[in-house]
């Protein structure tokens, strides 16, 4: 048995030594994500459809990582990962139900997202085969890093470049390329109106009728902390739930 | 799903059963190109779109518009890479990364706001059911 | 003192006072004082003033024209400038017609005239003055005298309405003698009128129960009083019968002459609310009407053929000179005043050869008129031209006829009785039935011989068919009404016979004693509240005053008097008449018919007058109930009978000195009309023998007494009949029963008038109402149900049609919208479907058709 796959290895060693990592840690994130995405669609439980997005953005981030883009990606766990998702998960359980509300869609409305699903894919993967220069396989050189160009350039200071007459490029006029200084300040003003609003938006109100998880909570039993709840989210529905 | 190598393989496979582990390690060995990361990008939009247009939990479109986001910014940041670029191919460079990192930031101000506004519609509605919110039906 | 501007002005503003009267009432009236009451004092103090002014008009005559008796030797001496006319008037009778003929002697009588002018009497005296031609600044003032032939007379126009080719409408004034008199006359008998109906009148203070309307639901007629509005139509009425008197043309008395008549229909119909008043007024009216289409047809004649309406001479503002008025066209001073066909008559007479004169000169047509100028002369020998003036005086009598009650057309005078008393007493029997007798006074010089036989016979008539009425007539107003117009019939005869002083006497006297009696009838009436005179009787005792001044009135009617010492005025004037008529009948032995009548109508009027008066006032009550409540009329209606009392009997004296109103008549007596004149025009040679004759010789003798011996034989069998009772007026009705029957029916003229002119008009009418009802109406219906008819399909068209269209159309765009609504679910996640579904058709079409493109 030991000969025998002492002999299957030796029969695989030969092209381990030509295996592409890059490619390997690739598809490996690729299907991560691609499939967690999947997950998400496929998920039931609001939570759950969290964690799995939070597994699809991670394996995103993988992938940045792989195409040389170290910022982006770590940005993309912190930001993304560890900000805005959290957030989600924020909202998920602010906005809890009774577990037992299940909020389902019609398996006609099933069937008619997926083919509109299906028909986008075929158009978008068409047009990402059509190109002949994307289908080259990439060249062995990743690249500098490209943190600190990416500050300089959020600071107005191109680096990574030089402009096509200046100096450095064998030119003799001294042009600078613009950066995105300008953008960066907008984004950040940007940010705080959304701060600002969304506080407001989401401020606590005095409600007229008790939330629902609330009437459920102080009930007896489940069953009926659940009907409970039906009742006075329907009556709430209908009269509009204003407080 | 492997169209570029599904031809050679389809090939490999006919030509000869021996052939099989190189036909299995022909992923691993290939590099990989723009086109790779297009379709992740793809996917990832696709399902994002589905996900948006399938869920009625707010909270579960929200996640769509991330898985949306996402594909763009994974298509943003293929093209920008030098890495991925195949010989004499131009890239968008630092551009598509910036762009990406602005996306970043932007699509977690659009959270925040969704979520406020979602936070608003269960505090009125005690649901999170978007079919609930059809107020402007005409 | 210029009488030229003076009287004009004078007799203007009491012409006009009464019209002030009748607006401030009109307007004002129940206003002015508790139910109006003070109307009566505003109308009463207008006539006053125009009764102040008239005397002082009067006066002002009087003063430059002093009133004296003519010398009867002044006669000879007018005799002599007329003894031309006269001698060859007397001699030939077979005149030919001619009194042009005598042309040379009409000149030598001018002469002779003017210096006999010289020795007249101071009333002429002024015609130098006047001759002095006086143009009064902005009137045209012709101070008329034509040398003892003519009246002295002012004429002029205050305003001219139209003046077109030969037409001129102007309001004017003629005034004379005569004017200024029955200004005075006509003032102050309305002025005692007014003052009595305003005691009369009292019951239209309040509201009034008319007894004798019947309303449909049986009971009896409850109406406010209309106080205000009689003195409203009588201050109307005296402003219309001053503008009479006033005129100085035919148009304007045309005018005024219907504007009377309206205020009579007014007055007559002024309880209104009863048939037989309103009947009554319309009657009238109609009657009168008919009247004036003669009148138009004279007026016609007169102005087709002469081109002028105006009686005196008017001048001419920018022509200078003057164009000669109807007067001296007929009258011409160059033919010494005697009556001629004028030219222009004569011309328009003979059409015929002077168009063929015309034919013949038709190049120089200046030759033309010279030839006809040469030729009239011959054709008025040979007659052309009388025709047309008999018609145009015959139809200017045709109105008088009508306006005063003549035959045929008298019927409307008794009916006229309807009306309040004072309004019989002043319209019906002073002044509006006399407008027809001062109007032929007025237009006398214009009349001729054959046209004045006319007037006498009808007068005649009017005068014997009135008077027998009345003997059997029972309503005391009634009885009055006829013996109006029998007197007028006796006015009419005596103008026809000559007498033109007499008959206007007649007409001044006439009016004091006849509206003297309607007053006191008024009085009687209101104290028994009925006009029967079979339940009087007795009434003397209660009611002296009204007795006496009755009893003074029946005097003066039937010319009551000492023979040849002193009588009252209807002595003299009586005496007048009946002088003419013999007069006349002696020259004309023909119509020695009409002096008979004359002589009979004064019996007749004597008994009926006293029949009245016995029936009232005499013997013992008839019925006691009215009796007992009869009483005195109170002082406001008294009075005013003293005072026409005492006119009633001073008017006919002539003060010593020669003041009197014969006198003041002959002052206005019309040119050429002071001779004896013979005209031979279309009924054989006809004599008007001169007034003055018949005041002296035989004549006068004989009229006296048999005027005495008729009115006392008349008063006699009146009392025989009705006061001593020795001849019963029943057995005498009962012997002669069929005559009897025909009187008190009146002569059967309202019946025959009914078969001949009211029932072919109603029948006319139903013929026309017919044709109307059953021939235009169903037409109209028809068209109307036509339109009716389009109009409906139109409105079924529009409602389903046009309608159903636009509906339609907003239904469509309705359904529609509210297919598209569907679209807006309001579901998040269908809108994410749509996206992307959207997106990706993009891609594709755009794939599709810019293959080319993208294979690039």
């Amino acid at each position: 048995m030991s000969g025998a796959s002492i002999g299957l290895l030796a029969a695989f060693a030969p092209p381990l030594a030509a295996i592409n990592w890059h490619s390997v840690l690739f598809f490996l994130f690729a299907v991560v994500a691609c499939a967690c995405a999947v997950a998400v669609v496929l998920a039931d439980n609001v939570v759950r459809m969290a964690f799995y997005l939070v597994l699809s953005l991670g394996a995103t981030a993988g992938l940045f990582f792989l195409a040389g883009a170290e910022f982006v990606g770590a940005m993309q766990l912190m930001i993304y990962v560890g900000g805005t998702l959290v957030l989600l998960v924020f909202g998920v359980m602010l906005t809890a139900q009774a577990p037992f509300v299940a909020i389902k869609t019609s398996s006609s409305d099933r069937v008619l997202a997926g083919l509109v699903g299906a028909a986008l894919l075929v158009v978008l993967l068409q047009s990402a085969f059509r190109v002949d220069a994307w289908r080259r396989p990439a060249v062995a050189d990743p690249g500098p890093p490209t943190a600190t160009p990416l500050g300089m350039a959020l600071l107005g200071i191109r680096v990574d470049e030089p402009a096509a007459g200046s100096p450095a490029a064998g030119g003799s006029v001294a042009v600078v390329r613009n950066g995105y200084l300008l953008p960066f300040e907008i984004v950040s003003v940007h940010l705080l109106v959304v701060l600002v609003g969304a506080a407001y938006l989401a401020r606590a109100k005095r409600r007229r009728t008790p939330r629902a998880i609330d009437v459920a909570a102080s009930s007896t039993g489940p069953e009926t902390a659940a009907r409970e709840a039906r009742r006075s989210s329907t009556s709430a529905l209908v009269s509009g739930g204003r407080p | 799903m492997m169209f570029c190598s599904a031809a050679p393989c389809a090939v490999a496979l006919a030509a000869g059963f021996p052939a099989l582990p190189l036909l299995a390690a022909a992923p691993f060995t290939t590099p990989v190109g723009v086109a790779h990361y297009l379709v992740v990008g793809a996917i990832l939009f696709t399902t994002g779109v589905v996900c948006m247009a399938l869920k009625r939990n707010a909270l579960g479109v929200l996640m769509g518009i991330e898985l949306v986001l996402n594909g763009a910014n994974v298509n943003f940041v293929a093209f920008s890479s030098s890495y991925l670029r195949g010989e004499g191919a131009a890239s968008l460079g630092l551009d598509g990364q910036a762009i990406a990192l602005f996306v970043i930031l932007l699509a977690a101000a659009e959270a925040a706001v969704a979520l406020a506004i979602t936070l608003n519609f269960y505090n009125n509605h005690a649901t999170v059911d978007v079919d609930q919110a059809d107020d402007l039906k005409g | 003192m210029d009488p030229v501007t003076q009287l004009p002005m004078l007799l203007g503003l009491a012409w006009l006072a009464p019209l002030v009267s009748f607006v401030a009432i009109l307007f004002f009236g129940p206003r002015m004082g508790p139910h109006g009451r003070n109307a009566a004092w505003v109308a009463t103090a207008a006539i006053a003033t125009s009764l102040v002014l008239s005397l002082t008009a009067f006066g002002v005559w009087v003063g430059n024209h002093p009133v004296s008796a003519p010398v009867h030797g002044n006669h000879a001496d007018a005799g002599h400038g007329d003894a031309a006319h006269g001698d060859a008037g007397h001699g030939s009778p077979a005149h030919g017609g001619d009194a042009h003929g005598p042309d040379a002697h009409g000149a030598a009588g001018h002469a002779g005239g003017a210096h006999a002018d010289d020795g007249h009497a101071a009333g002429h005296a002024a015609a130098g003055h006047a001759a002095a031609g006086h143009a009064a600044a902005g009137h045209a003032a012709a101070g008329h005298a034509a040398a003892g032939h003519g009246p002295i007379a002012y004429s002029g126009d205050w305003y001219t309405l139209y003046h077109g080719g030969s037409l001129t409408l102007s309001i004017g004034w003629y005034i004379d003698a005569l004017t200024v008199l029955m200004f005075v006359v006509v003032t102050l008998i309305a002025t005692c009128i007014h003052v009595y109906a305003s005691g009369y009148m009292h019951d239209e203070l309040h509201d009034v129960t008319d007894h004798e309307v019947h309303l449909s639901g049986g009971g009896h007629l409850h109406r406010p009083g209309r106080f205000p509005r009689f003195f409203q139509a009588l201050s109307l009425f005296c402003f219309s019968m001053l503008g009479i008197v006033i005129a100085g043309n035919l148009a304007m008395i045309f005018i005024f002459w219907e504007l009377v008549g309206i205020c009579s229909w007014f007055l007559i119909g002024f309880y209104y609310e009863r048939k037989s008043a309103s009947t009554a007024a319309n009657k009238a009216f109609i009657v009168n009407r008919v009247g004036d289409f003669g009148m138009l047809i004279g007026l016609m004649a007169l102005w087709g053929a002469l081109g002028t309406l105006h009686f005196a001479d008017s001048a001419l503002p920018m022509a200078g000179g003057s164009r000669p008025g109807l007067f001296s066209l007929v009258r011409p001073a160059s033919a010494g005043h005697a009556l001629t066909v004028p030219d222009g008559m004569v011309k328009f007479a003979a059409a015929d050869e002077v168009a063929t004169i015309a034919r013949q000169y038709a190049d120089h047509p200046a030759d033309a008129a010279q030839e006809v100028d040469a030729k009239v002369e011959g054709w008025r020998n040979r007659g052309f031209g009388r025709w047309l003036l008999f018609v145009a005086g015959v139809g200017i009598f045709c109105g008088c006829v009508g306006k005063s009650a003549q035959f045929p057309l008298f019927v409307w005078l008794p009916d006229a009785m309807e009306g309040p008393t004072p309004v019989s007493a002043l319209v019906h029997s002073a002044t509006m039935v006399a407008a027809g007798v001062y109007l032929v006074g007025r237009f006398y010089p214009v009349l001729t011989p054959d046209v004045l036989l006319v007037i006498a016979v009808v007068g005649a008539i009017t005068l014997f068919i009135a008077a027998t009425i009345a003997l059997v007539a029972n309503d005391i107003k009634r009885v009055l009404a006829y013996s109006t117009v029998s007197q007028l019939g006796y006015m009419m005869l005596a103008l026809g016979v000559g007498g033109w002083s007499a008959g206007l006497f007649h007409l001044v006297t006439h009016a004091f004693f006849k509206s003297l009696l309607f007053l006191c009838s008024g009085s009687v009436i209101h104290a028994c509240h009925t006009n029967d005179m079979r339940k009087m009787g007795g009434l003397a005792r209660v009611m002296p005053w009204t007795a006496g001044t009755m009893l003074v009135g029946c005097l003066a009617i039937i010319g009551a008097g000492v023979p040849f010492v002193i009588g009252l005025s209807g002595y003299y004037s009586k005496d007048a008449i009946l002088a003419q008529a013999l007069s006349y009948s002696r020259a004309n032995p023909a119509w020695s018919i009409l002096f008979f009548a004359v002589a009979g109508g004064a019996f007749l009027t004597a008994f009926y007058m006293f029949r009245l008066w016995f029936m009232t006032f005499a013997g013992e009550p008839r019925d006691h109930h009215i009796a007992d409540h009869a009483h005195e009329s109170p002082d406001v209606m008294v009075r005013p009978l003293i005072v026409l009392a005492v006119f009633a009997v001073v008017a006919g004296w002539t003060l010593p000195g020669g003041f009197g109103l014969a006198n003041l008549l002959e002052q206005a007596r019309p040119a050429g009309t002071a001779v004896t004149s013979t005209g031979d025009y279309l009924f054989g040679p006809l004599t008007l023998p001169a007034e003055h004759e018949s005041h002296e010789g035989s004549v006068h003798v004989i009229a006296t007494l048999t005027a005495f011996v008729t009115a006392l034989a008349g008063v006699l069998l009146a009392a025989a009949m009705y006061l001593w009772k020795t001849i019963s007026p029943a057995a005498v009705a009962t012997m002669f029963r069929p005559a009897y029957t025909f009187l008190a029916n009146r002569w059967y003229f309202d019946e025959l008038y009914n078969a001949i002119f009211v029932v072919p008009a109603h029948g006319l009418a139903a013929v026309a109402s017919g044709i109307d009802r059953e021939l235009i109406d169903p037409f109209i219906h028809g068209l109307a149900g036509l339109a009716k008819g389009i109009a409906g399909v139109d409105a079924w068209i529009d409602k389903y049609v046009v309608d159903g269209i636009v509906n339609a159309t907003a239904e469509a765009t309705w359904n529609a919208g509210l297919e598209l609504k569907k679209l807006q679910t309001g579901r998040l996640r269908q809108y994410v479907m749509f996206i992307v579904v959207g997106t990706v058709a993009i891609f594709v079409l755009a794939s599709m058709l810019f293959r080319a493109a993208l294979a690039g």
